[in-house]
């Protein structure tokens, strides 16, 4: 049973000033093992509060971030599953699911951890999961204005991830989750 | 121990060293040792001459007289076999006398169809063989986990181990599987999503409002993660469990194995008494249960040790759960009061000693009696010393709380020349690494403050 945070493109200072209240009071450290972060934090004290959370923390550059040592994208695995990180801007279209699912199958894994469009997405494909957790502070996007900020959380637990879904919308937090199995054999390429 | 004036009960021919005299002692026993001895005139077994355990307990089978004892099945039950594989004890070569003759009464009141309990205690009050198990089965007997009518061991057996695996299930069960369960129930499927397809993957609702983050009292991850912090502090006080013994501590499968069912007992202890929760000290009234309950030769006893063990853990706490609660510290059931108790009780036996103690160096005995009393002596002493001492708490009928005050007032007595001569830091550094010393005769002694007016 381990807790994944999913989150990113805060764009801290330049679009939003800070996470909304909300989820700052549910993010509390003890509880998260691992936290994965798609990039555009953008200042380091949205790192060092990352750290605060759980110190196992993975980020990947997004094209605003000041810090330019983070990597372009990562792999890492957690239990059974193979996760990639990559924040998104990189991929053209931006946001196109086809060319995502060609990033996945490059980095080779399960579950595809990217950014960028603000929007919360879980697509599943022949090479695996794509999830984008949107936007921690509902910051602007370079498509839209109207931006609901989101984050995920995965339960990783043997086979089987639960990914927990959490938006705010219209000043409350709401829920929702998504149950995927992982078939024991990599998935074929059709 | 030598003192200025031998009291004459010192002096018995009990610690004398000829066998004979030994073995006639025991069968009749001294008159001041217990209060209702006028029950039993005639033993109940011939002295076996010194042979080897097994052929002793099967001589006793075949006396079948006794007035005492309440029901008695008929004279052959002499199959030994279902003694519950507890008759074989190693060597004899290091047992005395008195061990054989002990072990085979033990035997015997063992293999009878309905144990007699105060005669059980009697005998397990002197002490309890090492070998064979049968440690294990008299302690059960004693903490009232197994009936003494032996027809019902193996129901009560098996209905309080499946109880133990339903309270394991139950309370162990992590967050993500509780929720699974609670989706299960409430009938909303994980519809698998069609394998080799594409496409966005359906969001459905979260039951009951459970999630991982949330905050909410009756959250089942909330719960979780409040509990993280008992269960830390339960692991760690199990892994520094006896570190020099091998079955507690080390990298081997065996310890493992043993600290993985440890922790189990405490976390479902804690749960299950959310007044009491975890208190540091309970792993090492834990720990010589457990040990014996582990190590009886038969299997599936050994097996199933861990069940075993955590409710004869219950029973055995439940006498001294005050000890353990802070809040009933200044009260007339709590800690401090069954210290004043003991330093009544020296006052009553040694006033010279309770005076010297306590006015003239004012060593408060809370800074030796704490330890000795809220882990049951198990700190004081090494481990076989420790589980025969607990032979004669768990004996007791009233309690292992009477005993052990005596136990410790004896333990005061036996060094009170030591003490008589020191100041304040000597006799505190004396009382809190106690010197070793000789158990059975600790034991006679706390016995004989039994029924003592003035030591």
């Amino acid at each position: 049973m381990v807790l994944v945070l999913a989150i990113g493109d805060l764009n801290i200072p330049h679009r939003a000033p800070d996470l909304p209240p909300k989820f700052k009071s549910m993010l509390v450290p003890g509880k998260i093992q691992h936290i994965i972060c798609t990039g555009n934090l953008c200042i380091k004290e949205v790192h060092d509060y990352f750290k605060t959370l759980c110190p196992d923390l993975h980020i990947t550059r997004g094209e605003y971030d000041e810090d330019s040592r983070y990597p372009e994208n990562k792999t890492l695995t957690i239990g059974q599953f193979k996760l990639g990180i990559c924040h998104g801007h990189q991929v053209i279209p931006w946001g196109d699911l086809d060319s995502l699912a060609m990033v996945q199958r490059q980095l080779d894994v399960d579950i595809l951890v990217t950014g960028h469009t603000h929007q919360f997405k879980a697509y599943k494909h022949e090479g695996g999961v794509v999830i984008n957790p949107g936007s921690a502070t509902g910051a602007y996007s370079s498509f839209t204005y109207d931006v609901n900020p989101s984050f995920v959380l995965m339960d990783i637990d043997g086979l089987r991830v639960v990914v927990y879904v959490y938006e705010l919308i219209d000043g409350e937090v709401k829920v929702d989750k998504i149950d995927f199995k992982k078939t024991a054999t990599a998935p074929s390429a059709h | 121990m030598v003192r200025k004036r031998v009291p004459d009960w010192l002096n018995s021919s009990l610690w004398s060293t000829t066998p004979a005299d030994d073995r006639l002692h025991h069968y009749f026993p001294s008159p001041t040792t217990t209060t209702s001895s006028a029950t039993f005139s005639e033993p109940t077994l011939q002295p076996p001459a010194p042979v080897p355990p097994p052929a002793a307990s099967s001589k006793p089978q075949s006396t079948p007289t006794s007035p005492k004892l309440e029901i008695r099945d008929p004279v052959n039950r002499n199959s030994n076999n279902n003694s519950g594989g507890n008759d074989q004890n190693g060597d004899s070569s290091g047992v005395s006398p008195d061990d054989i003759s002990r072990q085979a009464q033990l035997l015997a009141e063992l293999s009878k169809k309905v144990i007699n309990m105060w005669e059980l205690r009697r005998i397990a009050s002197q002490g309890i063989p090492d070998g064979g198990g049968i440690r294990s089965t008299v302690w059960k007997l004693l903490l009232g986990y197994l009936p003494p009518d032996r027809s019902q061991w193996s129901s009560e057996l098996a209905k309080k181990r499946s109880q133990y695996r339903h309270f394991k299930e139950e309370l162990l069960m992590n967050p993500s599987e509780i929720t699974r369960r609670l989706e299960k129930s409430v009938g909303c499927d994980n519809d698998e999503s069609k394998p080799e397809g594409r496409g966005l993957l359906s969001r459905s609702q979260i039951t009951h409002g459970e999630h991982p983050l949330s905050l909410g009292k009756s959250s089942v991850w909330n719960q979780f993660f409040q509990d993280s912090e008992i269960i830390e502090q339960i692991d760690r006080d199990v892994m520094r469990t006896h570190p020099d013994m091998h079955f507690f501590s080390g990298d081997s499968q065996l310890a493992k194995f043993n600290q993985d069912a440890m922790r189990n007992i405490l976390i479902v202890f804690a749960k299950l008494n959310p007044g009491i929760r975890y208190v540091q000290g309970m792993n090492e009234i834990l720990a010589p249960l457990f040990y014996v309950f582990k190590n009886d030769p038969d299997v599936e006893m050994a097996a199933n040790a861990e069940a075993d063990t955590f409710f004869c853990f219950v029973e055995l706490l439940s006498g001294f759960r005050d000890h353990f609660c802070q809040q009933l510290d200044n009260s007339n059931v709590g800690i401090r009061s069954t210290i004043t108790r003991l330093s009544q009780l020296l006052k009553e036996h040694d006033e010279e000693l309770w005076r010297h103690l306590e006015v003239t160096t004012k060593v408060n005995p809370q800074f030796y009696a704490f330890r000795w009393i809220t882990l049951l002596l198990t700190q004081e002493f090494n481990f076989a010393d420790s589980l025969h001492i607990w032979d004669t708490l768990l004996s007791d009928p009233e309690g292992p709380l009477e005993t052990l005050l005596r136990v410790c007032c004896a333990m005061l007595i036996l060094i009170r020349r030591r003490l008589l001569a020191g100041d304040f830091t000597s006799n505190l550094k004396l009382l809190q690494h106690y010197p070793s010393a000789n158990i059975s005769h600790l034991l006679y002694v706390a016995n004989k403050l039994r029924t003592q007016a003035i030591g």
